[in-house]
C-alpha cells in the first residue's frame, strides 16, 4: 500500500520536473491559427478590466460584466469572424503572458505597439489614436502644470505599461510610483502618497467626470504614434488572424466607429454606474468573493491536507531504496516550496502548466495554493507523528496491528489532536492567503473589491468592508476550530 | 513430550555494534511461566522484545508455534504477533481511546470481529480484570494499577497462545503492585503461557515454573524457582540474590 503511493508520489514528481523542462515548441510552419479560432467558433479576449472607459467592470441586470470600447472593438472582431466572443479578465500585466501561453486568443486592452512589445507578439493596425493626460487633486491646481511639474514629487503610472515606461524616462527628479492599477493609483492620489496620475486621455476624462475634487492636466510627453496608439495583439506568427482582424480594425477607423459609437456607449455605463455608490448596492460582488475565497480555501486545504500527509510519510519512510528515494523526493518538494514566494507558484501553475494543458484560473489557484499549503501541512503532520510517543506503534504492533493499521487507527488520530492548532492556523493563514489568486483573475474578495473600487471611484470604503468580511471569515473559522478543539481533548 | 511453543536458537542482538544478547538458546512449552529476572541493562526486556520481533534479531532464531519468524514475511510476522500478546512497563494505551476502544480496536481492526462481539467480549475481560466500571473512562483518568490491568486486557482480547511481560510493575506505586500481579496470578493459574521479566521476586517464587536467570548478554542460569533462589549456580546469580535479598 505505502509502496504503491511511494511510487505514485514518483511518478507525479517526476512528472512535475518534466514539465517544468520542456520548452514550448514553436510552430513556425503553417499557421492555423485561423482555422483553430473558426473551428472552436470562440474567440479569446484578455482585458484588465480597470480602465475606463476602455474596459471595466459593470452591473448589468444583477451580472457582473466587462464593458467598454476595447470589448466593442473586441466584439467586432469575433463578428467579422463569425464566431462568438469569451472575455477573460487579468491584470495587464499577466496579459501578454496568457496570450503567449494561449490562454487568450487575442489581447484587447488599451496596449501600445511599442517596438519591446512587437518583438513578442504581433500587432494589429492601430484603431485608437489616444494621448496621456495626468490627474491630479483640484486642490493643486495651478500647482502642477505638465510632467516637468512633479521635481522631488511622485507620479504614478500603471506597472507593465508604455507610460510607465516613457514616465520614468521623460523625467527629472520625479520619482514613478507604479501600481497594478488605475484605481489604486487614484486612490494613492486622494490620500496624497502621488501628487499625480500619468494615463491615457479617456480614463483621465472618465475620472475627472466622476470625480469632483479630480482635475487633469495636459501630460506634455514627448512620444511616437506607436506610444500613444493602440492596437490588438496576436500571438507572434499568427498571420492569417492577424490579417482578418486588420479588416474589422480598418474598418473601426475608416467609419470613426470608436468616437461615434463605442466611446458614448461606454460613457452610458460610466454615468449610470456612479449613481449608486454604496458598498450595500455591491452586496452581490461582495457575496460572489467571499464564496470564491471559501471555495478556494477549502478546496485548498481538503487538497492540500492530503498531500501533506502523503508528504509526511514519505518523509518518514526508511529502509528499502525506494523509500529512500521518496524520502529524497518529498524532503525537496517541501524545501522548495517553503522556499519559493507562493505567488510565483500561483503564476508557474497558470502560465507555466497552461503551456501543456489549459487550466481555468480557478482550478489553477486551488492547485498551486494546495501544493503549497501541502509542503506546509506535510511539516505540520511530521512534527505530529514524532511527537506521539514510539510505545504507541509498539503497542499497536504487539496487538498484530500492521504498519499501515497502526499509523491510521493510532498514530495519526494523536498526531493530528497534537497538532490541530497549527492546521488551524494554516486554515486561517490559507483564508488571507487565497487572495494571492487575485492575480490571475479569480473573483475571489481582493479581486471583487479591487472591481467595486475601480467600479465606484471610492478607494478606501471597499477596503473596509473586504476588511471586514475577512475578519468574519477568520474568526468564524478560528471559534470553529476552537470548538472542536475542545471536544476532542480527552488527554 | 509436548512440543515448544517459542523455540529460540542462538540468538544475538547487537545495537550500533554493541552487543546485547550474545548466544541464547532456549524454549518455553505450552502453559509454562517464565520469570526472566537479572541486573538491570542485561538484556532482559531486549530478549522480550525479540521473541515477537519488536526487536529484529542480529542473528540466530526465534520460532513460535514451530515457525521461524525471522525468515517470515511481515504480513505472517503480524499475524503470528497477534498470537502474542504483550505488556509494557508504560502501559501504552491510546490515550485517544476510552478503556473499551482501547480493548475493541485490534479485534475488529485486525480479526474483523463485529462491534457487538468485540464489546461482549471487551466487558468480560474488563470483569476478569476488576475494572468492568471504568468501561467508558479515558486512560487519563485510571491511575497506574488501573491503566496496566486494562493494558493486559487488551492483550488478551486478542486471544494469546502467551502473553509477554516486560516489567509490568515497575511504574507502578507500591500500593498498586499487588493489584497487577494479582491479575497475573489468575492468568498463570488458569493456564496462560507466560514469559515474564520482573524485579518482583515474590511472584517469581511462588508463580513460576522456571526462573531464567540473565546477565551479560546470556542466560546463565535456568532452573525452577527452589532451587534458584536456594542454590544460585553462577557467581553472577549469588551476586545478584545477595544484593537484593540482603
Amino acid at each position: 500500500m505505502i509502496k504503491k503511493i511511494c511510487l505514485g508520489l514518483l511518478l507525479s514528481c517526476a512528472l512535475l520536473m518534466g514539465l517544468s523542462l520542456t520548452t514550448p515548441t514553436v510552430h513556425a510552419a503553417t499557421d492555423h491559427s485561423l482555422t483553430t479560432v473558426q473551428k472552436k467558433g470562440t474567440l479569446v479576449m484578455g482585458t484588465a478590466p480597470d480602465y475606463p472607459p476602455y474596459e471595466f467592470e459593470t452591473t448589468i441586470h444583477g451580472k457582473t460584466q466587462v464593458v467598454g470600447m476595447d470589448v466593442a472593438v473586441g466584439q467586432k472582431i469575433a463578428k467579422d469572424l463569425g464566431v462568438k466572443l469569451v472575455i477573460k479578465s487579468m491584470s495587464f500585466d499577466s496579459l501578454l503572458v496568457a496570450l503567449q501561453t494561449g490562454k487568450v486568443d487575442m489581447v484587447i486592452s488599451g496596449m501600445n505597439p511599442t517596438p519591446a512589445r512587437r518583438k513578442n507578439v504581433a500587432f494589429t493596425h492601430t484603431y485608437y489614436q489616444g494621448g496621456y493626460s495626468i490627474v491630479i487633486n483640484k486642490s493643486d491646481q495651478g500647482r502642477y502644470h505638465d510632467k516637468d511639474s512633479f521635481k522631488g514629487q511622485n507620479l504614478g503610472a500603471q506597472t507593465g505599461t508604455t507610460l510607465y515606461n516613457e514616465s520614468k524616462r521623460q523625467t527629472t527628479n520625479t520619482t514613478i510610483k507604479g501600481m497594478t492599477t488605475i484605481s489604486n493609483l487614484v486612490l494613492a492620489l486622494q490620500s496624497h502618497k502621488v501628487a499625480g496620475v500619468a494615463m491615457e486621455k479617456p480614463s483621465a476624462k472618465a475620472y475627472v467626470a466622476n470625480n469632483k475634487q479630480l482635475v487633469m492636466i495636459p501630460s506634455h510627453f514627448n512620444l511616437s504614434a506607436a506610444d500613444t496608439s493602440t492596437a490588438v495583439a496576436f500571438k507572434k506568427g499568427s498571420t492569417a488572424l492577424v490579417t482578418a482582424a486588420n479588416q474589422s480594425v480598418d474598418q473601426i477607423k475608416h467609419q470613426d466607429l470608436i468616437n461615434k459609437n463605442y466611446l458614448p456607449a461606454a460613457g452610458q455605463y460610466l454615468k449610470t454606474n456612479t449613481v449608486n455608490t454604496s458598498m450595500w448596492h455591491y452586496w452581490k460582488a461582495f457575496l460572489t468573493g467571499v464564496k470564491y475565497t471559501l471555495i478556494i480555501t477549502v478546496c485548498a486545504v481538503f487538497f492540500g491536507f492530503i498531500l501533506g500527509v502523503l508528504l509526511a510519510l514519505l518523509r518518514l519512510g526508511h529502509g528499502s531504496l525506494l523509500q529512500t528515494a521518496g524520502r529524497w523526493l518529498a524532503t525537496a518538494y517541501v524545501e522548495f516550496i517553503r522556499g519559493t514566494p507562493m505567488m510565483v507558484q500561483v503564476m508557474f501553475v497558470y502560465f507555466g502548466l497552461g503551456l501543456i494543458v489549459n487550466l481555468p484560473a480557478l482550478t489553477s489557484g486551488i492547485i498551486a495554493i494546495a501544493l503549497n499549503s501541502g509542503a506546509y501541512v506535510a511539516e505540520y503532520i511530521r512534527g505530529g507523528i514524532n511527537s506521539v510517543d514510539a510505545g504507541q506503534t509498539e503497542a499497536a504492533r504487539s496487538l498484530g496491528l500492521s504498519r499501515t493499521a497502526a499509523l491510521r487507527y493510532v498514530i495519526l488520530p494523536q498526531a493530528l489532536q497534537n497538532i490541530w492548532p497549527s492546521l488551524g492556523n494554516e486554515f486561517i493563514t490559507l483564508i488571507k492567503d487565497s487572495s494571492i489568486v487575485s492575480i490571475i483573475g479569480v473573483s475571489e474578495l481582493i479581486y471583487q473589491s479591487n472591481i467595486v473600487r475601480s467600479d465606484t471611484y471610492r478607494g478606501v470604503a471597499p477596503i473596509v468592508v473586504i476588511m471586514v468580511l475577512y475578519f468574519i471569515l477568520t474568526f468564524t473559522a478560528s471559534r470553529l476550530l476552537n470548538h472542536f478543539e475542545k471536544k476532542w481533548q480527552h488527554a | 513430550m509436548t512440543k515448544p511453543i517459542i523455540e529460540v536458537k542462538n540468538l544475538a542482538k547487537e545495537f550500533d555494534g554493541n552487543p546485547v544478547l550474545k548466544d541464547i538458546t532456549e524454549q518455553v512449552n505450552p502453559g509454562q511461566v517464565i520469570v526472566v529476572i537479572g541486573p538491570s541493562g542485561s538484556g532482559k526486556s531486549t530478549f522480550l522484545r525479540c521473541l515477537n520481533l519488536l526487536e529484529t534479531p542480529t542473528s540466530g532464531q526465534v520460532a513460535f508455534d514451530g515457525q521461524d519468524l525471522t525468515t517470515l514475511d511481515t504480513k505472517r510476522v503480524n499475524e503470528l504477533r497477534e498470537q502474542m500478546g504483550m505488556v509494557f512497563q508504560g502501559f501504552n494505551l491510546f490515550p485517544n481511546m476510552s478503556v473499551l476502544e482501547n480493548i475493541k480496536l485490534a479485534p475488529m481492526k485486525v480479526k474483523g470481529v463485529s462491534d457487538a462481539d468485540a464489546t461482549k467480549r471487551a466487558h468480560e475481560l474488563l470483569q476478569q480484570v476488576n475494572l468492568d466500571d471504568h468501561a467508558d473512562a479515558f486512560p487519563s483518568s485510571l491511575s497506574g494499577g488501573q491503566k496496566q490491568r486494562v493494558a493486559i486486557a487488551r492483550a488478551l482480547a486478542m486471544d494469546p497462545k502467551v502473553m509477554l511481560f516486560d516489567e509490568p510493575t515497575s511504574a507502578l506505586d507500591p500500593e498498586m503492585v499487588g493489584e497487577v500481579l494479582n491479575v497475573m496470578q489468575d492468568l498463570a493459574t488458569q493456564g496462560m503461557t507466560m514469559v515474564v521479566v520482573t524485579h518482583e521476586m515474590g511472584f517469581a517464587k511462588s508463580v513460576a515454573d522456571r526462573i531464567w536467570f540473565m546477565a551479560d548478554g546470556y542466560i546463565q542460569e535456568n532452573s525452577t524457582p527452589d532451587d534458584f533462589f536456594a542454590h544460585p549456580q553462577t557467581e553472577r546469580a549469588q551476586d545478584f540474590l545477595s544484593k537484593i535479598l540482603m
